[in-house]
């Protein structure tokens, strides 16, 4: 990282590939303009994140982390994305109380024709992430 | 049974300190050393550096929990870092360097690094473990209130007496008697200050103090032939069976245990450069003698015999000790009150093998 | 030998005469001072050795798994809250296990009592309680201490102290519940500090972690085969002890177990190292409750928490 350009946050994208992959695919070939801050892994379903994956993001220094799936009720494997809801509602709050600023772990629906909201929901996502700063709580002193 | 036999260099001219002066004593060893003494700061009594101020340990110090081995071999700590540039990987070894003093540590802790030191010089020389021993001195402390827990008198260890050390501390009430045992405290000794001639009378109180510690020491265990019952009850599963049955298999027992030192080596790299890591490792773990083909110790029986006959058979076998000191961590910190005398106690008399 | 325990005895003799199980799981006495130990036996001469005291501090379903049902088991509330837990998770079989119910007033937590009289366990003559007073007899002093002074803070919080689902229920259900707000006194204290400042607690306090994984092995809730912690092919985290891995590692383990862990409070009780274990699961316990509604063990019938879901639920944290 450049000491003279402005910090950029590093945030790790999770995205389903049957809804927000599509998307943000979409975004793309639509020519969309949004921040490249979100680096992306294409997971099958929403409901694959272990709770375990948002912590070792922020362990290994990423900024923030980005969960994104179907919207309720269109998860392709029916039920998956429930079960991210569940676990990023109670992950998030966890995390907030032992002292993780609540912004670095970030949800959001994206359909696959949603190549818009895309594009809005990484611009804000970064936008939120950059005003709270990097990621500093696992460094050593 | 292993024995060391007591070298006394100071003959009749022993010093003693007042426990009030002892801050004074650190300080002037501190110049040299990194001092470490018993401390709760942590939230759990260990041997951590000396803050330069506190005495106070003197008056709640029966044992630290985590014990002083972690000084010698701690829980974690680097081999080797790597560094990667067009000629290829460039290795730094990592050597400890640190000059130490262990202040306070008992006499069955001090014994424990006896013993382990053996397995360490054995046919492969650790030169990580061997280095931090050489820049250790040891001062030893007798204890004056053992626990429920200790059974050290049993191993042949007297819980106010140490050859294990190289200097040792007897407390006398308001003083501490000081004994020279090594060369090595022969010239810490020469660094101190605030030190006074001992009498006689001292000799005496330091003789009754002792006595009284090795009273209190109230749990025995009867070691008369343990290896050879353990060797011939080795295949008893039912009897192992029944043993572990109640344990949870966590490491507290080894961990806490001054005569473990199982590790585990583990290799970090980031973008090309990194480190070579051991770290304390326990039988105990149902992964501990897993290999690609089998886990001979899958069962918890066969880990729990494992941990029992590797401290009162095997290692007696190889190094002529029991590896066990009787410091009673192990009983005090067992989630579940398993207790190893009472295990050893139990064994099954069966025909020799 | 009071009367629960002379029930107890004969009602797990006849148990294993009768052969309605293989085994029976209990306290007997420890072989220290104020201290209990886990009993696991086939056979019905060991059934004398049981005891119920104030010190039956461990949470025995965690045995449940490696025993071949059905089992005959000890159960406090908290106890059966865990048997109930694993049975919605489908970790056993509700017929293979015999819930032998005490009704619990508490547990006395040594700590507690070490802390108030200033000396450590060993050191102290007696202890005894009569209802809601607790004496500890020390230094050839009676000193007096309310209840709520002593007890395990879990204990403080328990809603069901009475097992709720047993199949023998050896005395009255009618233990008072304890004051919830006085055992989360520590979370409120860390919830009234800004974030940075908790942060710097909780690392502080994992600098200390040795990675024992006691308070893994000691919780019903973690019965994985192989956790997270044992995967090298990734390896998720370091088996290192440096104070973020161990923060990683507890964390993760917390959320792992939300709607499973019944704040038994056996974690921070195993914990050699005295981290407040309790003040990260039973803050889980509170997230849990105030979300989904939902308390651990209280409902064998009911999905578990993590793989249920309403199809309208609050999703406000998603754009």
């Amino acid at each position: 990282m450049s000491q003279d350009a402005e910090w950029e946050p590093k945030i790790l994208g999770f995205l389903c590939r049957w809804c927000s992959y599509a998307g943000a695919d979409l975004a793309g070939t639509s020519r969309k303009k949004y921040p490249p801050n979100v680096r992306i892994i294409k997971i099958p379903c929403s409901g694959r994140v272990d709770p375990l994956l948002i912590l070792k993001a922020l362990r290994m220094g990423f900024d923030g982390v980005l969960v994104s799936g179907c919207h309720p009720g269109d998860c392709h494997y029916q039920t998956g994305n429930y079960r991210a809801r569940r676990r990023i509602a109670i992950t998030k709050k966890f995390l907030e109380y032992i002292g993780v600023e609540p912004q670095r772990v970030q949800a959001s629906w994206v359909s696959a024709s949603e190549g818009d909201k895309w594009s809005q929901v990484v611009a804000d996502v970064t936008r939120e992430i950059k005003e709270i700063g990097p990621n500093n709580l696992f460094a050593d002193e | 049974m292993y024995r060391r036999k007591r070298k006394i260099l100071s003959g009749d001219n022993m010093k003693k300190i007042k426990k009030k002066d002892i801050g004074k004593l650190l300080s002037k060893w501190q110049a040299d050393f990194t001092v470490f003494t018993p401390s709760r700061a942590t939230g759990v009594a260990r041997m951590e550096e000396w803050d330069g101020k506190d005495t106070d340990f003197l008056t709640w110090y029966r044992n630290t929990v985590i014990p002083p081995k972690n000084n010698i071999l701690p829980n974690m700590e680097a081999m080797f870092r790597f560094q990667k540039d067009e000629a290829g990987y460039q290795l730094e070894p990592v050597t400890p360097e640190q000059k130490q003093i262990i202040f306070g540590i008992r006499p069955c802790d001090a014994r424990a690094l006896t013993i382990i030191d053996m397995v360490f010089k054995d046919t492969y020389e650790d030169r990580y473990y061997l280095t931090r021993r050489q820049n250790t001195v040891l001062v030893g402390l007798g204890c004056t209130n053992p626990y429920e827990s200790c059974f050290c008198t049993s191993l042949g260890i007297h819980p106010a007496q140490s050859a294990d050390v190289d200097l040792m501390l007897t407390d006398i009430g308001n003083e501490l008697l000081i004994e020279e045992i090594t060369d090595k405290g022969k010239e810490l000794l020469g660094k101190s200050s605030g030190l006074t001639d001992a009498s006689s009378n001292d000799e005496d109180s330091a003789k009754q103090s002792r006595e009284t510690a090795y009273q209190k020491v109230t749990r025995k265990l009867d070691t008369t032939g343990i290896a050879d019952k353990l060797q011939a009850s080795f295949e008893d599963k039912d009897f192992w069976e029944k043993v572990a049955a109640k344990c949870i298999t966590c490491g507290i027992c080894t961990f806490l245990c001054p005569t473990c030192y199982c590790f585990d080596i583990n290799d970090e790299i980031s973008k090309g450069s990194g480190a070579r890591f051991r770290n304390w490792d326990s039988c105990s773990f149902s992964l501990y003698t897993k290999m690609p083909a089998e886990n001979p110790r899958e069962e918890k029986w066969q880990r729990v015999r494992q941990k029992v006959c590797h401290k009162y058979e095997f290692y007696p076998r190889l190094f002529d000790t029991i590896a066990c000191t009787g410091c009673g961590r192990c009983i005090r910190f067992c989630p579940v009150n398993w207790d190893i005398t009472q295990t050893l106690e139990s064994v099954p008399e069966h025909s020799a093998v | 030998m009071n009367d629960i325990e002379s029930k107890l005895r004969t009602e797990a003799r006849n148990l294993l005469e009768q052969g309605k199980v293989n085994a029976i799981i209990g306290f007997a006495p420890g072989s220290l001072k104020f201290t209990t130990t886990p009993l696991i036996t086939g056979d019905k001469e060991d059934t004398d050795r049981l005891v119920i005291n104030p010190f039956i501090a461990n949470n025995l379903s965690v045995f449940l798994h490696e025993i071949e049902g059905p089992v005959g088991i000890v159960a406090k509330g908290c106890d059966a809250r865990s048997i109930v837990s694993l049975i919605q998770d489908n970790q056993l079989a509700r017929e293979d296990v015999f819930i032998l119910g005490i009704p619990c007033p508490g547990v006395i937590d040594l700590r507690k009592v070490e802390k108030l009289v200033g000396r450590d366990r060993d050191e102290i003559d007696d202890i005894t309680r009569d209802n809601d007073r607790v004496t500890v007899a020390v230094g050839g002093e009676n000193k007096e201490f309310s209840i709520t002074e002593v007890l395990r803070d879990d204990c403080l919080s328990c809603e069901s102290p009475a097992p709720k689902e047993y199949d023998l229920l050896l005395g009255e259900d009618n233990v008072v519940v304890g004051d919830r707000e006085l055992s989360r006194s520590h979370i409120r204290e860390l919830e009234s500090l800004p974030p940075a400042e908790r942060w710097e607690f909780w690392k502080n306090e994992f600098s200390r972690c040795i990675r024992c994984y006691a308070c893994r092995q000691v919780c019903p809730a973690c019965f994985c085969e192989r956790c997270f912690v044992e995967e090298s092919e990734p390896q998720w985290i370091s088996p290192l002890p440096r104070w973020q891995d161990n923060l990683v590692f507890q964390a993760t383990r917390v959320i792992h177990v939300a709607g499973r862990c019944v704040d038994c409070g056996e974690c921070e009780r195993a914990c050699p190292v005295n981290i407040p274990l309790r003040s990260l699961t039973g803050k889980m316990d509170e997230i849990v409750e105030e979300l989904f509604g939902y308390k651990a063990g209280t409902d064998k019938d009911a999905p578990p928490l993590m793989t249920a879901y309403v199809p309208e639920e609050a999703e406000d944290f998603i754009r």
